[in-house]
């Protein structure tokens, strides 16, 4: 314990405790998979630069308006109030993931995850500018040269360009993005959508040009915890041992078995195309981020030299003993069961939401006042929160099982979509009517428009008790 | 210490304390300024007036210097107390 103590001490006083890391240069694939991937590409990145520029009944269709404490979503309003919604659909991402990392293991990061999308398109970037993989080792072994410089320049430049966009895009999910576009072509941001444009720049440029593979090694939680959600019915990425042992290259018209030689031509393709530089022939690790690509290189190895294709291929860790993989297990199916309860739960839920709040605030500074003709009175502020996409006009009344008085103002109240409604209420009441220091009251707020828009909440009537 | 932690590179470190702190705070954003708004805060605490993006963002900075200030503790707490 103590010489290891030692040791760190003087390590971390050399300061030699930073990663050697070596770049990662992906060589280009073609195949079923990468075909694949460029499509999730394609969408994902797609909604994400489009989405925030569509129109909607007047308002962004997608806008998650921070300023203003609400989010639309097409036809949906969505309060602070509605935060349940928000709880209850992380809750339906999470259990997707589970379900899809159960039956095919790592599907996300392969596909879908923002840091493979993304690095996907700073590579491509990378690719059009200095040129595939062999071109790139050269290029950065090359002393700088005028050439040199120039292309890095370039790369860095479509990328930092490709990266504002981005960050814009970003902000203009929370601000609506007409506005902002108006606002930068003037350069009159505000300062906190000017930095978190540049923060959210700054991050993909950072995670998708420089970190790569190592935000998903060092920084994926997901990463760490996905293989707690493996069995041995669990699509994997596995080169197959017994059929390419042992390696080495040879002629194409050689038989290999002649030589002694498996069906692995070692030309280490599947290495060169890997995102996170890993050897899939050495079993499976915890960097492979399942992204299929030496699959698709191996396959076209194996095409050109004639031998049976899917010397590595997706299987299952029952496959490779030999036994039976079962795709409907007992873990896939309860996470598929509790999935599809809570999804229905939330769509049922969201569809009978009524889009109307009624909030009962009592006065604050007294309990209860007694009136000059003796009557007892107590003052309310009623917040009529509007949910809903258009105007309404409600109609308020009051119940009690004891005999009140309500003031008001008005009886009615018009609020438009969107806004919240404070208004005053002061309830009267004889004081040998009430029967305890403290009695409930109903108010029922309902929409002369659409009936069922009908909330009743409930409220206090406090004072004093007679004998 | 086991020589896993000895080993981790300085990198490593600096993400360990930088990237959970980053995700909680996110998190802890989200939920506070859920229940509460930042304007009122603000003006109920008499700091003056600010708007709502600069409150969520002030915000997030604050939970995330104290989470990661706890992360840091994490780590340095791990380190043996006894440094011959």
């Amino acid at each position: 314990m103590n010489e290891n103590a030692q040791t760190a001490q003087e390590t971390d006083d050399n300061g030699s405790f930073y990663a050697k890391h070596k770049k990662v240069y992906p060589r280009q694939v073609h195949g079923l998979f990468a075909s694949l991937r460029v499509t999730g590409v394609l969408v994902l990145l797609g909604l994400y630069y489009i989405v925030p520029w569509l129109q909607w009944d007047g308002h962004q269709a997608v806008l998650f308006d921070l300023p203003d404490r609400k989010f639309y979503i097409f036809d949906l309003i969505f309060w602070p109030q509605d935060f349940f919604y928000l709880a209850v659909l992380l809750i339906i991402a999470g259990l997707s993931l589970f379900f899809f990392t159960a039956l095919a293991g790592r599907l996300w990061c392969g596909y879908a995850c923002p840091q493979t999308v993304w690095t996907e398109v700073f590579l491509w970037i990378e690719r059009k500018v200095e040129g595939d993989r062999n071109k790139q080792i050269k290029l950065d072994k090359a002393p700088m040269s005028r050439f040199k410089f120039s292309r890095k320049f370039l790369k860095h430049f479509i990328w930092i360009t490709f990266s504002a966009w981005t960050g814009f895009t970003f902000v203009g999910y929370f601000t609506p993005i007409l506005d902002l576009g108006v606002a930068l072509y003037d350069l009159a941001l505000g300062p906190w959508e000017w930095f978190w444009i540049v923060f959210y720049s700054f991050a993909t440029y950072g995670n998708a040009g420089w970190m790569r593979e190592q935000v998903c090694i060092y920084m994926c939680p997901y990463a760490r915890f996905q293989s707690a959600m493996f069995d041995k019915d669990t699509l994997i990425i596995s080169y197959d041992n017994e059929r390419g042992e042992p390696r080495g290259s040879r002629k194409k018209k050689i038989d290999p078995k002649e030589k002694g030689l498996g069906d692995c031509v070692d030309c280490t393709l599947c290495v060169q195309v890997c995102p996170t530089g890993i050897d899939i022939r050495d079993g499976l690790q915890y960097q492979c981020i399942g992204c299929a690509a030496c699959i698709d290189v191996c396959n076209e190895v194996m095409d050109k030299m004639g031998y049976e294709r899917n010397l590595v291929k997706y299987t299952t860790e029952n496959a490779i003993e030999g036994k039976k993989s079962h795709l409907l297990r007992p873990r896939v199916i309860i996470y598929l069961v509790i999935l599809l309860a809570i999804t229905a739960a939330l769509i049922y839920s969201m569809a009978t939401r009524i889009p109307l709040e009624l909030d009962i605030i009592r006065d604050r500074n007294a309990l209860y006042r007694t009136t000059s003709e003796g009557m007892i009175e107590n003052i309310y502020t009623l917040k009529i929160s509007n949910m809903d996409r258009i105007e309404h006009t409600y109609n308020i009344t009051f119940d009690s099982d004891f005999t009140i008085k309500p003031i008001l103002r008005k009886t009615q109240v018009t609020v438009a979509s969107g806004k919240v409604a404070n208004l005053s209420a002061r309830i009267q009441a004889d004081p040998l009517d009430l029967k305890s220091i403290s009695q409930d009251i109903h108010i029922t707020v309902k929409s002369l428009k659409n009936e069922s828009l009908t909330v009743t909440e409930k409220g206090v009537f406090l004072g004093p008790v007679s004998r | 210490m086991d020589k896993a932690t000895q080993d981790t590179p300085m990198i490593q470190k600096v993400i360990a304390v930088l990237w959970p702190s980053f995700l909680t705070s996110g998190v802890a954003t989200i939920l506070f300024f859920t229940a509460f708004d930042p304007q009122l805060i603000v003006s109920v605490s008499g700091y003056g007036e600010i708007t709502r993006l600069g409150g969520y963002t002030i915000g997030f900075f604050l939970f995330w210097m104290l989470t990661s200030i706890s992360c840091l503790l994490t780590c340095y707490f791990q380190r043996p107390c006894d440094p011959k």
